[in-house]
């Protein structure tokens, strides 16, 4: 395999990922159906922001957004069924299980740790010991302002964490598992290590004041946007969103069964963090996973991070006491 | 051995009538590459097949099942394939109901032994607030965005709508156990649509494979 030239690498050498908008389906069939999913992404986003920015403060509030949100996702897997960008991911009983094992240990277990160890534990513990208050001052921004900056430096966070965990041996430990996926669903977003669903979800949003409506705000653009990472939907995704947010095709080259591949688009919704550090491959890819696509169990999920840490340790520190006990003959 | 009655919840058994004059050979030929699949592993005899599988891709058509034995059965009116599957993901997803009723319980223990300490802590967090006056952008003002809500005023609209006890808000900061609920219930639907499913899937697989052109 030849691939593809992207800057300094070579992207798709080891596995087929398509490079460049212009090689990329598009929608198919009759005009309602091109209508639907050309105009789908943008209508959803800019009709949740218009809702949350005017909704009356009796309904503007979180059980209103959960609410939304599950709605929203039914109707994702329901497009997913309507129109699949690839056969090969449709989604199975056994898959849905999965995934809904991981989301559900998200809303239980995980959320209930991230209460006593999380990022507002940890940065209340940081602005008690320096007496610091929060930034009062971003409270009187305009609100799509505060909405932004709380969703691009919440994603800047994030970038670094994922770039990390490509980057560095125990980290990478952690998020492994997430890359055994074999396809993109709407929920395999959730499919990892507990720990690292915990170190991604930290953030520095704790330590700034912003008002409840802004959360709001920003939390839509994660249900309108960066949702599309993990989804078997084709559409015919405007270029300006392209270039501005990640999309489901950016994160299944980061998925791709191809290693150079895997080292793009980390980012989470703003995929012009990627542009600014060079790190964007534009395409797409079919065949995900690694190990050539051996899919990992939900048990060996759990524990993945500490066996392959201590094999490590043992390989390590055991070779050189077995080297160090091996007899000259 | 697991008793008969107990199996059903993860092994699926069936059967399906050959076409006439279809031979053992001929019907495992045909079925022969649902188990060239990565991760899977076959040994056949002249009227048994057995397979395993390990790390199965999603897009194995056979994916949710882990192991299994196919034999051929000859009487009188013909020949028959019979079937007994083992599934690990229906054997999880039965179980998987108990887990979260399990995560259930574990939230409304820790929320009860929390309770005491984080009172004072949400007590003085409150009365921080109160003080608090949320500012209003003019863009927002002009663009007819409600205006911000005083915190203050959520607490006095409870604590009146209550009698002057706080309970809503005091039962707010407490971990609710309903999401594991709803967990449970939606596990105990999925492995009752699953066990349905998955059956009926099967069986038409086989006998698609079976009646069909050979592969």
């Amino acid at each position: 395999m030849d691939g593809v030239r992207v800057g300094k690498r070579v992207i798709g050498s080891q596995a087929p990922v398509t490079v460049g908008w212009e090689n990329t389906p598009r929608v198919q069939g009759g005009p309602v159906k091109q209508f639907v999913f050309t105009w789908f992404q943008p209508a959803a986003l800019f009709a949740l922001v218009a809702f949350w920015y005017y909704a009356p403060n009796s309904i503007a509030k979180a059980s209103t957004a959960i609410g939304i949100g599950i709605g929203f996702k039914m109707l994702l897997l329901a497009l997913e069924w309507v129109n699949p960008r690839y056969d090969s991911w449709r989604l199975t009983w056994k898959e849905l299980v999965a995934d809904l094992f991981y989301v559900g240990l998200g809303y239980t277990v995980i959320r209930m740790a991230s209460n006593y160890v999380g990022d507002d534990a940890m940065i209340e513990a940081i602005q008690h010991s320096f007496n610091w208050d929060k930034f009062l001052w971003f409270m009187a921004l305009p609100l799509i302002v505060q909405a932004f900056l709380i969703s691009f430096i919440f994603d800047f966070g994030q970038y670094w964490m994922h770039r990390g965990m490509h980057n560095f041996y125990p980290l990478w430990l952690t998020h492994a598992p997430h890359h055994y996926i074999t396809q993109l669903n709407i929920n395999k977003g959730a499919v990892g290590n507990p720990v690292e669903l915990f170190l991604i979800g930290l953030g520095v949003g704790g330590f700034f004041d912003f008002l409840p409506r802004a959360a709001l705000l920003a939390g839509t653009l994660g249900l309108t946007v960066s949702i599309y990472q993990h989804i078997n939907v084709r559409f015919n995704t405007p270029r300006w969103w392209r270039f501005l947010f990640n999309t489901t095709e950016h994160h299944s080259v980061h998925h791709s069964q191809d290693y150079e591949a895997t080292r793009s688009n980390y980012s989470g919704t703003w995929i012009i963090i990627d542009r600014m550090f060079g790190t964007c491959v534009d395409g797409e890819a079919e065949l995900l996973g690694m190990e050539g696509g051996r899919r990992m169990s939900i048990g060996e999920t759990m524990v993945y991070p500490f066996t392959e840490g201590w094999k490590t340790i043992k390989q390590k520190f055991g070779r050189s006491a077995e080297s160090a006990a091996v007899p000259a003959e | 051995m697991i008793p008969r009655f107990i199996d059903w919840i993860w092994h699926i058994r069936g059967s399906l009538a050959l076409a006439p004059g279809q031979s053992g050979e001929d019907a495992f030929n045909r079925l022969d590459p649902l188990f060239r699949q990565t991760g899977t592993s076959h040994e056949r005899t002249h009227d048994t097949l057995t397979f395993s599988k390990k790390d199965q891709a999603a897009q194995d058509k056979m994916s949710v099942f882990d192991s299994g034995v196919m034999t051929i059965e000859r009487d009188a009116t013909g020949s028959v394939l019979r079937y007994h599957l083992v599934s690990r993901a229906l054997l999880f997803c039965f179980l998987a109901p108990i887990l979260f009723l399990g995560f259930a319980q574990l939230t409304v223990l820790v929320g009860n032994l929390q309770k005491p300490s984080t009172e004072a802590a949400e007590k003085a967090k409150k009365d921080k607030k109160k003080d608090q006056v949320l500012p209003q952008h003019w863009i927002d003002k002009a663009l007819g965005a409600p205006a911000p809500e005083k915190p203050q005023k959520d607490e006095k609209d409870s604590k009146d709508k209550k009698g002057g006890k706080d309970k809503k808000k005091e039962d707010d900061d407490k971990p609710s156990p309903t999401p594991a609920y709803v967990f449970a219930g939606i596990f105990a639907t999925l492995y009752v649509a699953g066990r349905i499913l998955e059956d009926r899937l099967i069986k038409r697989l086989f006998r698609k494979r079976l009646l069909g052109s050979a592969a």
